[in-house]
């Protein structure tokens, strides 16, 4: 268990800026999930915590130390790696048992660790078995039991569930989460699926083009998105967004009048969930337009509508039915959110 | 299944250019099992003799000798280039250091000098260090011819392990030396075997330096060849035995080489 903090820490290849000036801190016990899209810098950040990657400048602190310049062995870290990183000549009791190997630990005790290790990820049966009769998920399991077979200071993790099937996927999470939970080692987590960051975080770091633009509690990056990008990023399906200005205390868009809060201003992006809307049969209600979509989802129905440029999704019952091109209207539940932009710098504004 | 026409141009070519390759191995394996009227003769009805080989290592030919020459030469060349043309390697394929590709340019170029050039140098060298006609001289030398080649094969072959299982070993706890030896040597063990045989067959056959550099004590199988050539013309039954003892070794490993390197090592590592 240990804190890790990032000072100033910048990473550049040659005159590419990966990752610019700064810092972060995660503290001892903590499950910090690092989300963003692809080529956001996440995996740049865990490859330098992780020593695999040179910092250009700044420091790295591990439990207080400087660790810039450790070598890898001597950080006490594990990791997941998104390609597995397997040893494709060991077979899989090999590969999990190799960092108790190095560590000197003798035949018996190595056996009975791996053995207890491969039962958490259910790999018992295949521990004869070399990586390359296995599949993917198999593979990526193997890879979790390497890391998850002795107890270092700080796990981080590079997409770990990323090629499991949906359910074991669900599976590994919850698996993951109990682990945490009971070794309550300081984890780092890097993936694009909301969902695992969502639920499996004590705070997420989100990343866009190298910068954690938003590091806060799952729960309040849900709530109270830092700005656009965020809002559009987490939760599915995604946040409604439209463009519009705020007269006389009411919100503007075409098909879309809603009472906010705020002095009045043009260049604002109007926020709102779908599951915070609801279909009204109200003529006067806020958010007005044509029907253009029905998705079905099990538990309920995606409505999209549409007026101008304006296009607004809610979620209704799943029983709900209505021609497309149909009149529709919908108007927030009682206590739903609102959340207001700023068009330009895409800041949110607050009340 | 009806074989198509493509099929039977493509099995004819095949035969036609096994013919060309294989058709002077064979006429020496043939000539080697002659006896001295026969060696002339296109006949392929003759009476094998084993008498050739049993001249051949006797006085005053003494091809014993030379075969314990051309083992110790070749073995230590191997023994010594591979291990360190394989940390090269390593070095070359994964450590960014400034001037990396202008120094694996350097050393690829000196395959570029033909022998010949630096044949007398070496000549004068071993002479002043009073090295002449010894197996010390031809190790120095033919360390100097296979060793940039040997590197560049086996970077290739390190080239192609992907990075990742070794980053796996680094955070593991493993030191850059341990990686090396728990990871890439068995990840790299048929490019590093196939490389050997390779250096080990190019020192073996290796002539000109040996052909210069050595006089009676240090001859080697190659040059000894040259000795079946004499005031009595050439001794052609004599030459094929002693080169179907050059050759014999060199065939096995060919066969080693072919059975290694269709050997996927690296499958299985990453997606």
């Amino acid at each position: 268990m240990a804190e890790v903090q990032l000072v100033d820490v910048e990473k550049r290849y040659g005159d590419f800026l990966a990752v610019p000036k700064q810092s972060l801190t995660i503290e001892e016990g903590e499950f910090l999930v690092l989300l963003g899209p692809s080529g956001c810098g996440k995996t740049t950040t865990m490859r330098m915590i992780a020593g695999l990657e040179d910092i250009t400048s700044g420091d790295l602190m591990i439990a207080g130390e400087r660790a810039n310049d450790k070598p890898p062995k001597d950080r006490d870290i594990a990791m997941v790696f998104q390609n597995y990183g397997l040893y494709p000549h060991m077979t899989v009791g090999e590969n999990i048992g190799y960092p108790l190997k190095l560590r000197g630990m003798d035949r018996k005790a190595r056996e009975a660790r791996v053995q207890q290790t491969a039962e958490k990820v259910e790999l018992q049966a295949l521990l004869k078995r070399r990586p390359s009769e296995l599949s993917g998920g198999q593979r990526q399991r193997v890879a979790l039991a390497r890391a998850i077979v002795r107890t270092p200071k700080i796990f981080l993790m590079d997409e770990p569930l990323s090629n499991l099937d949906a359910k074991l996927r669900v599976t590994m999470r919850a698996e993951l989460k109990h682990l945490h939970h009971e070794l309550g080692v300081t984890t780092v987590y890097v993936t694009h699926d909301q969902m695992e960051a969502m639920t499996l975080a004590s705070r997420v770091a989100i990343m866009r083009e190298g910068r954690i633009v938003q590091l806060d509690t799952p729960k309040k990056i849900y709530s109270e998105p830092a700005d656009l990008f965020v809002a559009g990023f987490i939760g599915s399906p995604s946040m409604n967004l439209a463009e519009g200005r705020i007269s006389g205390g009411r919100f503007e868009a075409p098909g879309v009048s809603l009472p906010v809060a705020g002095a009045d201003r043009g260049d604002v992006v109007l926020g709102i969930r779908p599951e915070d809307l609801q279909l009204t049969r109200d003529g006067d209600a806020p958010i007005s337009g044509r029907l253009y979509a029905l998705e079905l989802t099990g538990d309920s129905t995606l409505v999209t509508l549409r007026n101008g440029a304006t296009s607004i999704c809610a979620r209704g019952p799943a029983d709900f039915e209505a021609p497309i091109d149909a009149p529709c209207a919908l108007a927030p539940k009682p206590g739903a959110r609102i959340h207001l932009f700023d068009k330009k710098t895409g800041q949110r504004l607050d009340a | 299944m009806r074989k198509s026409i493509l099929w039977w141009v493509e099995r004819a070519l095949l035969l036609l250019i096994s013919t060309i390759v294989l058709f002077p191995i064979a006429w020496m394996f043939l000539t080697a099992f002659k006896r001295p009227r026969d060696a002339y003769s296109l006949s392929l009805d003759f009476s094998p003799t084993l008498s050739n080989f049993v001249t051949v290592f006797s006085d005053p030919w003494n091809l014993g000798d030379m075969v314990l020459n051309s083992v110790i030469v070749a073995s230590v060349t191997v023994l010594i280039a591979v291990p360190c043309a394989s940390l090269a390697a390593y070095s070359f394929s994964r450590f960014r250091v400034k001037g990396r590709k202008f120094l694996f340019f350097l050393i690829l170029s000196t395959q570029f000098i033909p022998a010949v050039v630096i044949v007398l140098p070496f000549f004068l060298m071993f002479r002043s260090l009073g090295l002449l006609d010894t197996r010390v001289a031809l190790i120095v030398v033919n360390l100097a011819i296979v060793t940039p080649f040997v590197i560049w094969m086996i970077k290739g072959f390190i080239d192609a392990i992907p990075t990742d299982s070794e980053e796996a070993a680094m955070i593991d706890g493993a030191s850059r030396l341990r990686v090396i030896k728990d990871i890439v040597l068995p990840m790299a063990a048929p490019g590093i075997l196939t490389s050997s045989i390779f250096c080990f067959i190019l020192t073996w056959n290796e002539f000109l330096f040996a052909l210069i550099l050595t006089r009676r004590d240090a001859v080697t199988l190659p040059v000894g060849l040259v000795s079946f050539r004499t005031e009595r013309g050439d001794l052609w039954e004599l030459m094929s035995a002693a080169g179907v003892m050059i050759t014999v070794p060199i065939f096995i490993m060919a066969l080693l080489i072919q059975k290694h390197f269709t050997r996927g090592m690296t499958a299985g590592a990453v997606k």
